[in-house]
């Protein structure tokens, strides 16, 4: 077994046997092959000593039994890493940060606490999943619609935690952007509620996020402050309709002026759905993957030799039909004055969705959990080849034309000196509303040779990005401190007084050692080593 | 109620039963509650022994985890045997195990592959107390 480092086995097995007092025996898992849930699949260090493997795990059925365990580890001194459903795959799963922590695992506190339907709101605990949830909402015949990732296997917690995004309508779809109220067990075992939420009877708990003072919530975003235990989130009325539609342009030079008409008329509300943005030239011989983008000649000439757009950006309008169909008729007159512009409607759908529908639709657009993904874009457990699987690079970019296409060649460039392989590029991801995301998924191995020359080689690429100002907004464990050592402003202040907050709220430093670049005092030299 | 027999039966069967399509599916082990088939390999529509439930699908999982497993696998017992691709059987690993399930037996079939995956035959069945008891 795997015991956390610098603790004796004796008291080790003595917080075991407290953990299996307060949970029962049979909800605390210490044998190899309980433990091998816990392990991150697509880690990057698989099979290596440095692979952050869990000594042990614990899954309490309730806040108080969440309380208890924290203060035994407190007590102790025992690494705790607490995980809602570990579904995050790509980002580290269940895995902790810090070899030989127990993995808190929230599964069984899995209550969907309310749903008010005039209030376009929610209360969940950690272990919701967006399945469950979903199921919830349709027998209890809501109308609300709720925003899932794909896969949607993970918890609404967990997911809002790590700033996981969706593909409905803005404010929702970047989930975190729609919690409203928090609980957590803090690291001495005491309980805060955020917002609305510290003021006892109040009814507002998910209406109105601030509450008073200093707004907390974020000390729980990608943190290692405390073990969210109840989370509020808005929910979007159930809508009309929803039409998706695109408008495409034929120049290199048109891409300025196309994001920069779509970034307004999205801040403006004219429409609401998630937009894309594509080169179908670019992307004609993978549609997952932008090839390097070329000279205006050469790419214009590319065009006139396919056909293809050379930019398209795809929107979705959802609403009552009415309503959409003007916003997509004033969406065209917006462009109109581009020449050659293509404007199509792609689809439209009106709900409740029929079975016809859901066969045809992207689930996920219209708030529907689903796995057809893995079936699709990814090799299963004892298939290994080409990849054992991928991790997520994902760098906040500008939101604009430009930024498009310097991240675009500055990525294929640095992949293509380093030999770094992508199964999926597409540098505007629009999940959050003011920025663009460069998204790349990079196989994984389950080859310790291959996997160390992909570790310096990601290293590369976020030193390169960093240098020219973008940043990962999420990592997998593996890369959390060079991300963190990237926001550098300061001095590294951010860090420091992430740092201090730690030191401050955690002082014995057993939560998520680790989580984020953020190591408790005791750990911060060697950073977890 | 699910016994740690039950499980080397099921785990020591299906090796027996040979890695090819046809072997796979002349004799369904008996104690299985359904048996899942990836109709992306050929064969899977053809299976006659209907001694239990048959669930078919197409290599996503969403339909037979909403419409069947997960209620099922929150409940005792529920022995689970299955004809899929590798990634398919990865999602319900890692399903099985949130739910206090394992997989015994898994067995790489002598069949092309669909798209670069391997088929596999393999039984999950449940292990933890609270869905052994």
């Amino acid at each position: 077994m795997t015991i956390p480092s610098g603790m004796t086995e004796a008291t080790f097995a003595d917080g075991l046997a407290a953990m299996r007092d307060v949970v029962g025996a049979e909800w605390v898992f210490d044998q190899p092959a309980d433990l091998n849930t816990y392990r991150d699949f697509y880690s990057v260090f698989w099979g290596e000593p440095e692979e952050r493997l869990a000594s042990a795990a614990a899954a309490p059925a309730n806040v108080e039994q969440v309380q208890a365990l924290v203060r035994i580890a407190n007590e102790r001194r025992i690494p705790i890493y607490p995980i809602s459903t570990g579904r995050n795959l790509g980002y580290g799963g269940s895995a902790p940060v810090l070899s030989g922590s127990v993995v808190l695992d929230l599964k069984r506190m899995d209550r969907v606490l309310e749903v008010n339907e005039d209030n376009c709101s929610c209360l969940v605990e950690p272990g919701v999943s967006f399945f469950d949830m979903y199921r919830h909402l349709r027998e209890s015949g809501s109308k609300l619609m709720m925003s899932v990732p794909d896969p949607g296997w993970g918890s609404l917690v967990g997911n809002a935690l790590d700033s996981g995004g969706g593909y409905t309508v803005a404010g929702y779809r970047g989930h975190w952007e729609a919690v409203c109220g928090i609980e957590a067990v803090m690291p001495d075992g005491e309980l805060l509620r955020t917002g609305m939420g510290a003021l006892p009877g109040s009814e507002t708990w998910q209406q109105y996020r601030l509450g008073i003072g200093p707004c907390l919530d974020g000390l729980f975003r990608q943190s290692s402050l405390g073990v969210v235990t109840k989370m509020g989130f808005w929910l979007y009325p159930m809508p009309e309709s929803m039409l998706s539609a695109s408008v495409s342009v034929m120049r290199f030079e048109d891409l300025e002026e196309l994001v920069r008409i779509a970034n307004e008329l999205e801040y403006g509300n004219v429409f609401n759905g998630m937009p894309g943005f594509s080169s179908p030239v670019l992307a004609r011989e993978n549609p997952i993957v932008m090839s390097m983008v070329p000279e205006p000649e050469v790419m214009n000439a590319m065009v006139a030799e396919t056909g293809l757009p050379a930019w398209s950006f795809a929107s979705n309008f959802y609403g009552p039909e009415r309503v959409v169909r003007e916003q997509w008729a004033y969406m065209q007159s917006r462009f109109a004055h581009i020449p050659g512009v293509r404007f199509a409607e792609t689809g439209f759908v009106r709900l409740p969705l029929t079975p016809e529908d859901m066969e045809r639709i992207h689930k996920p657009r219209f708030g529907i959990p689903s796995l057809e993904i893995f079936s699709v874009g990814s090799r299963g457990y004892g298939d290994f080849n080409p990849s054992d699987g991928h991790i997520w690079f994902s760098a906040v970019i500008p939101r604009s034309g430009q930024g498009i296409i310097a991240a675009n060649r500055v990525m294929r460039a640095e992949c293509e000196r380093l030999g770094l392989d992508l199964f999926m590029f597409v540098p505007s991801v629009t999940c959050w509303t003011r920025s663009f995301v460069l998204f790349a998924a990079v196989p994984v191995y389950k080859d310790a040779t291959r996997n160390r020359e992909l570790r310096d080689k990601v290293r590369e690429v976020i030193a390169t990005c960093a240098s020219h100002g973008w940043g990962e907004y999420r990592c997998p464990p593996a890369f959390m401190d060079n991300v963190m050592d990237a926001y550098s402003f300061g001095e590294h202040k951010l860090r420091r007084v992430n740092e201090a907050i730690k030191d401050a709220l955690d002082p014995n430093g057993v939560l998520s050692a680790g989580r984020y670049g953020v190591w408790p005092r005791h750990l911060r030299e060697g950073r977890g080593a | 109620m699910t016994t740690r027999r039950d499980m080397l039966k099921w785990g020591a069967v299906l090796p027996a039963l040979g890695t090819g399509w046809h072997g796979a599916f002349a004799a369904a082990p008996q104690g299985l509650d359904a048996l899942v088939l990836d109709t992306r390999y050929p064969g899977a529509l053809d299976l006659a022994d209907a001694s239990m439930p048959v669930w078919r699908f197409a290599g996503d999982v969403t339909p037979l985890w909403t419409g069947h497993l997960s209620a099922r696998w929150k409940e005792p017992g529920h022995v689970l045997g299955g004809i899929t691709g590798s990634d398919a059987l990865f999602v319900l690993e890692t399903l099985a195990e949130h739910r206090g399930r394992r997989v015994v037996s898994r067995l790489a079939l002598d069949l092309p592959r669909v798209n670069g995956v391997q088929a596999y035959r393999w039984i999950i069945a449940p292990h933890h107390p609270s869905v052994t008891a």
